[in-house]
């Protein structure tokens, strides 16, 4: 484990103890608050049998929340890539009035708790909402129905791909921009040829967390569901009612679920940082290139 | 193609970038545009290009008015600074972008794309580096890459933004001599920026001097160094001694010395400076009086024997002010000076200006 590799001191270099001591306590904490639930979540679950494990996905109840949870995300990822690709290409590249307004928007649903952000629809949408007549007038079901719940999932996911996108952008400059534009591109052809291209890593990166979130958003969408069996639970509200109705294996079967992709979001995660060398150093990116490479003239 | 500059102004906010510029480039020239760092170079360059909006005035294109064409429309090759050669492209998609990126109906089938990049990477001698990538190169070798991706749209005119500022001292003199016998096969209007005075004295045509927004003088390496029409191109292209006097009927009293300066007959004793050159100081050992010429007594503080030239520092004994002059090295020899020592100066060539 923390078994010393070198004994040569150097200058940077701790006494054993305090090595093994500072190691063990990350360790240590990273196992007691990290490890242990993952584990204790797949131990419930699985504490009847794997076929009681299985047999809790058979309810059509567990499956509608499933399928709920991919719907929410399948419509809100996408749009809030398109809306964070929009507002990073428009923030990193252009300088207009206001953009410091348009920063700060984006960063609100980070700084608003999500009960809030549930509210506001309910408050916005619901029947004694601003808009709750007009749209019972036109049969129109907003909260406690699935488009409440997918626009609470958009709202707390809208800074998930700006925010990774935005620094990667301003880090990379305009240049190569005008550069295309001074060599005949069009203004989308420089987007999708350039902006884009060099971006992806992070617009992968912020689509990953997005999607994490969204699929496991909790506290806006608790607001806005009605908590409707089979109808508006979501897989992180399917798992709070069946806890609290002592079903443990199925509450803990759902979170496995939910564990499952939190662990593959991690996995995903890694490999985008792995495989792009702008996320592990983009303020280094810019730096002038070593000199000194014999040029063959 | 010719490029013509009318009474263009762009401002940054309260900070005036180019005040009322005009300029004319004769086809097939190579100009430098020189001037210390905020003087508007680059901005007028971006405006050629039309990378900016000016907010008044002209660019023309062989009298076709370009002010309002789209930059992508003008065929214009921009060689940026830093390179802004694409990181994700190979050099050579990096050269063939500008060929990929036309309307399917004017684009070049394949194979001639292929044809044309493989020429321009054996133009700029780098034709085995076509499956790099740029961050693989050297500075020098993404410069020249820069310069044949800017090339592959058959610009009309060449406009280059400091291009050897990034690159080593031995690496700069080499692209510069490269960049000149380019041009002199090419043919092709071209303008660069630099604030390199060797570059541009070296390098350029003509040399357009900017200071503040405003062009000071523009004329051959040769005018613009032998003589100045300010005195900021004085003081900016190469080094120079500053006599501060008066000048009274065309003559001017510096110290102890009177000299001619006939094109200021009219001047009423007002305050004047002369301008003098290193290697127009003429140094004598011995203070004034030797042979009954008026002079400047100094006293000798350093002396750099590196390089071509003997450089020395000189004390002024009546101001205290340091005069610097360049001597041949066998002058220096035969004069035998030594740190310390007292000796006299006159300058050769002045020019003054009344201020």
């Amino acid at each position: 484990m923390a078994r010393p590799t070198t004994a040569r001191p150097g200058p940077a270099r701790e006494p054993a103890v305090v090595r093994v001591a500072l190691i063990g306590t990350a360790l240590a904490f990273l196992v007691l608050f990290v490890c242990l639930p993952v584990v204790a979540v797949f131990a419930h679950a699985l504490e009847k049998g794997l076929g009681a494990y299985l047999a809790s996905f058979a309810e059509p109840d567990a499956w509608a929340a499933i399928r709920l949870t991919l719907l929410a995300a399948a419509i809100a990822v996408p749009i809030n890539l398109l809306f964070g690709l929009a507002a990073a290409w428009a923030i990193a590249k252009f300088d207009f009035r206001g953009k410091s307004v348009l920063v700060t928007l984006i960063d609100l649903p980070f700084s608003v708790s999500p009960v809030v952000s549930g509210l506001i629809y309910v408050l916005l949408f619901g029947a004694q909402g601003w808009a709750g007549a007009w749209l019972a007038a036109h049969d129109i079901h907003v909260v406690f129905a699935v488009p409440g719940l997918v626009l609470a999932t958009m709202f707390v996911t809208v800074p998930f791909v700006a925010r990774e996108v935005i620094p990667l952008m301003q880090a990379q400059g305009a240049e190569e921009e005008e550069a295309a534009l001074v060599l005949g591109a069009r203004g989308w052809q420089t987007f999708w040829r350039i902006t884009l291209r060099n971006a992806k890593w992070g617009v992968l990166y912020g689509v990953i967390l997005c999607n994490a979130r969204a699929m496991g958003e909790f506290g806006a969408v608790s607001v806005v569901s009605g908590h409707i069996r089979g109808k508006t639970n979501t897989l992180p509200l399917h798992v709070e009612i069946l806890y609290n109705e002592y079903n443990f294996v199925a509450a803990f079967a759902a979170a496995s679920l939910l564990a499952v992709l939190a662990l593959a979001t991690l996995l995903a995660k890694a490999l985008v940082e792995w495989k792009s060398p702008e996320l592990r150093h983009a303020t280094r990116e810019r730096a002038p290139f070593a000199e000194g490479r014999p040029v063959r003239s | 193609m010719s490029i013509t500059v009318r009474d263009v102004s762009k401002r940054f906010g309260s900070f005036a970038a180019v005040d009322g510029v005009s300029l004319e480039v004769p086809d097939g020239e190579l100009v430098a545009l020189i001037g210390p760092s905020g003087s508007g170079k680059t901005t007028l360059l971006r405006i050629i290009a039309g990378l900016e909006v000016p907010d008044s005035g002209t660019i023309l294109f062989d009298e076709h008015d370009a002010t309002a064409q789209r930059v992508g429309a003008r065929r214009v090759g921009f060689v940026f600074q830093h390179y802004a050669l694409f990181r994700h492209m190979t050099v050579f998609e990096n050269v063939a972008f500008g060929l990929r990126v036309r309307p399917r109906r004017q684009r070049l089938p394949e194979g001639a794309i292929r044809a044309k990049v493989d020429d321009l990477l054996k133009l700029v001698q780098l034709d085995w580096l076509g499956d790099h990538y740029p961050s693989q190169l050297s500075g020098g070798q993404r410069q020249r890459i820069a310069l044949a991706r800017a090339l592959a749209i058959e610009p009309r005119v060449l406009l280059l933004d400091e291009p050897f500022g990034a690159l080593d001292a031995k690496v700069r003199k080499e692209l510069r001599r490269w960049l000149r016998r380019f041009h002199d096969e090419l043919k092709i209007t071209s303008v660069f920026v630099t604030h390199d005075q060797d570059e541009a004295l070296e390098v350029a045509d003509r040399i357009v001097v900017m200071n503040a927004g405003r062009v000071e003088q523009v004329g051959t390496p040769d005018a613009v160094y032998e003589s100045p029409a300010t005195p900021f191109v004085y003081d900016f292209l190469g080094s120079v001694n500053l006599f501060h006097g008066r000048v009274h009927r065309g003559r001017v009293q510096i110290g102890g010395l009177e000299v001619e300066a006939p094109e200021h007959r009219e001047a009423q004793d007002s305050p004047a400076v002369a301008y003098v050159r290193p290697h127009d100081i003429e140094v004598e050992r011995g203070h004034t009086g030797a042979r009954g010429m008026a002079v400047i007594d100094v006293i000798v503080r350093h002396i750099l024997t590196a390089g071509a030239l003997v450089r020395l520092d000189l004390e002024r004994t009546d101001s205290g002010g340091i005069i610097e002059a360049e001597l041949s090295k066998e002058r220096y020899r035969a004069l035998d000076l030594r740190v310390g020592d007292r000796a006299s100066v006159r300058p050769r060539a002045v020019r003054v200006f009344v201020n």
